[in-house]
């Protein structure tokens, strides 16, 4: 999990959509940079290409005519073989299980936590903030053998449900910084206002709190998501039989049986990696706003 | 920023309303976080294999072991140089990247998409491209070097001493050169104009007033992207374990992958955990400054 926490966030409009700032000579200029930016880019992107170029060509031709020949003719078997021994159904309806419970519960509870510490006078406020953020630079392999024996004791190694409460946990530091400091832009006038006409905490942050931060909430959903996604080292430990696996887990297992089928394991890393792409490419607005937007104004 | 003091004392609710909003988050990162990671420090204290149901307390001898254990030395090197080659890397490559994109260029959006789209990706799977990449025989990088007629260099990137962590340190780089980028990018859009133009007026020519004007400016950003960084770069395992396994030998060994096969291979429980109490140790005293500031902001 990566921990990629920006101060504040505020309303996610990306602000690199506005004016370049550096004067300078137009027009040839900023063509030689683009030439060069799009080089670099090629280059950058140019595993993935490779990945996509090698999953839909025939393992012969591949072998035959080395990786970075173009295929003489496309074929989606790979796919096919790579679904069928990967295991990715399963895999796929573990880690979709996972999230869909994990990340809504992450967000609702965080939020909860952000909301108290943002607008509710709250005794040891700034003790709790330190502690809570403090979660952020623990490893969490630190975690792993207490944890390990938690599972086992409560019956929940082996079973993704077991997965959820550290993954919560590790997943609440982030959360609560981002959302408490979007919390606190919202102006206390309208909640006092509320307060006056009879609102309760619970219903002003139900109904006042929540709707208000719908950008901050679905910019923490979808980075919580991700991590969710692609976390590796709690569901290694704790998942042992096929049937249990995560797609990062499922991924490494993967890999192994496909040492010499060079296309067959183009195929399942791609498998594996789709639903984020697609999931980024369409949603990359609110993750850049979420990264950059405010973390720097403060 | 608006509206940082605290609301006026509720009438309905009571003091007690805020725990109850606080208590449910607070009771799982307690139980699952805070409550472990305590428990390690007992466990870093005891000679316990993992496995029976019985153990010594053995006092800190597992902690005078660690200096004695070459793997260690070769661990803690391994995640100095894995740390500071991950952070000066991509933060400089970032930077670069954010300046080249803040100026007259086209196709932004679509440039910044792809320079971010490994950050996004599971570490596995980054893991599972580069090691395939680097196949000694079938992979796109000795391939490559034949083909501009370089075969002597062609080697097994990742299956000898020499070159392993080298190796996995390139798809690190890759993975987090977006972030800083992305960072630099929103904060070079924050430094007023005016400033540009006094310094063109004074005469101060492009690389002074990168000096003088741009990197000033950016100070907030560097200070989250190295903090970030820095406690990223400590926690390092999955990359490592998922690529190399540690070796070949020793010689990509950090102190993440040396606990887990200490608990989970050679059955030395007590042992591994003492290595991760070591580096969450290191963790948080890096982290503490970045934390601080995260919660004075708020007050």
């Amino acid at each position: 999990m990566t921990a990629i926490a920006p101060a504040q966030v505020t309303a996610a409009t990306s602000a690199t959509d506005t004016q370049p700032i550096s004067p300078g000579p137009k027009g040839r200029r900023g063509l030689v940079i683009t030439f060069v930016l799009a080089v670099v880019a090629l280059f950058w992107i140019s595993p993935l290409a490779l990945l996509v170029i090698t999953a839909v060509r025939p393992l012969a031709d591949f072998v035959g005519n080395g990786p970075l020949s173009w295929p003489d003719h496309l074929t989606w078997t790979n796919f096919k073989d790579a679904w069928d021994i990967g295991n990715f159904a399963t895999t796929y309806r573990n880690s979709a299980i996972l999230a869909a419970i994990k990340v809504p519960l992450g967000v609702l509870v965080s939020a909860m936590l952000g909301f108290a510490l943002a607008k509710l006078r709250m005794k040891f406020r700034r003790t709790v903030m330190f502690a809570v953020f403090l979660g952020l630079t623990i490893p969490i392999y630190i975690t792993i053998v207490p944890v390990f024996i938690m599972m086992r004791q409560a019956g929940l190694t082996d079973n993704i449900f077991g997965l959820i409460g550290p993954y919560l946990a590790f997943g609440i530091p982030f959360e609560v910084l981002v959302l408490q400091s979007f919390f606190r832009q919202i102006p206390d006038e309208i909640i006092e206002a509320a307060k006056v006409d009879g609102a309760g905490d619970w219903r002003v942050f139900f109904t006042m709190i929540l709707p208000l931060s719908v950008p901050a909430l679905v910019t923490v959903a979808i980075l919580d998501a991700v991590a969710t996604w692609n976390e590796f080292l709690f569901a290694l430990i704790l998942l042992n039989s096929d049937a249990h696996k995560t797609i990062p887990v499922g991924l490494l297992n993967f890999q192994g049986q496909f040492a010499n089928n060079n296309t067959g394991l183009a195929a399942g890393i791609l498998i594996a990696v789709v639903p984020i792409l697609i999931a980024y490419t369409l949603l990359q607005r609110w993750i850049v706003g979420g990264l950059t937007a405010g973390s720097l104004k403060g | 920023m608006a509206g940082t003091a605290a609301i006026p004392k509720p009438k309905r609710g009571g003091r007690w309303s805020p725990w109850l909003f606080a208590i449910p988050a607070l009771a799982v990162y307690v139980a699952f976080l805070v409550y472990p990671a305590v428990s390690s420090l007992f466990f870093s204290l005891t000679n316990w294999d993992g496995l029976s149901a019985t153990y010594k307390f053995v006092g800190l001898s597992n902690y005078f072991k660690l200096p004695h254990d070459p793997v260690v030395v070769t661990a803690v090197k391994n995640n100095l140089i894995w740390t500071v080659v991950t952070i000066a890397v991509p933060t400089v490559i970032g930077l670069v990247l954010a300046i080249a994109l803040n100026g007259k260029v086209h196709g932004k959006p679509i440039l910044r998409l792809i320079f971010y789209t490994p950050a996004v990706l599971p570490l596995v799977s980054i893991a599972s491209i580069w090691g395939w990449l680097y196949n000694p025989q079938y992979g796109a990088i000795n391939s490559l070097l034949r083909a501009i007629g370089l075969d002597g260099l062609a080697q097994p990137w990742l299956g000898q001493d020499s070159t392993a962590l080298w190796a996995v340190m390139v798809p690190a780089i890759w993975l987090r050169t977006g972030f800083p980028m992305l960072l630099y990018l929103a904060a070079l859009q924050g430094i007023p104009n005016e400033l540009y133009e006094a310094a063109t007026v004074d005469g101060a020519s492009k690389w002074q007033q990168f000096w003088h004007v741009t990197m000033p400016s950016l100070r907030p950003a560097h200070y989250i992207v190295l903090a970030l960084s820095l406690i990223d770069s400590f926690k390092v395992f999955d990359m490592i374990y998922a690529m190399t396994y540690g070796g070949p030998g020793t010689s990509t060994q950090v102190m993440g992958t040396w606990m887990y096969f200490n608990v989970f291979q050679y059955y030395q429980a007590g042992y591994g955990t003492a290595i991760a109490v070591v580096i969450t140790l290191v963790a948080i005293a890096v982290g503490i400054p970045y934390v601080r500031s995260q919660t004075r902001e708020a007050s």
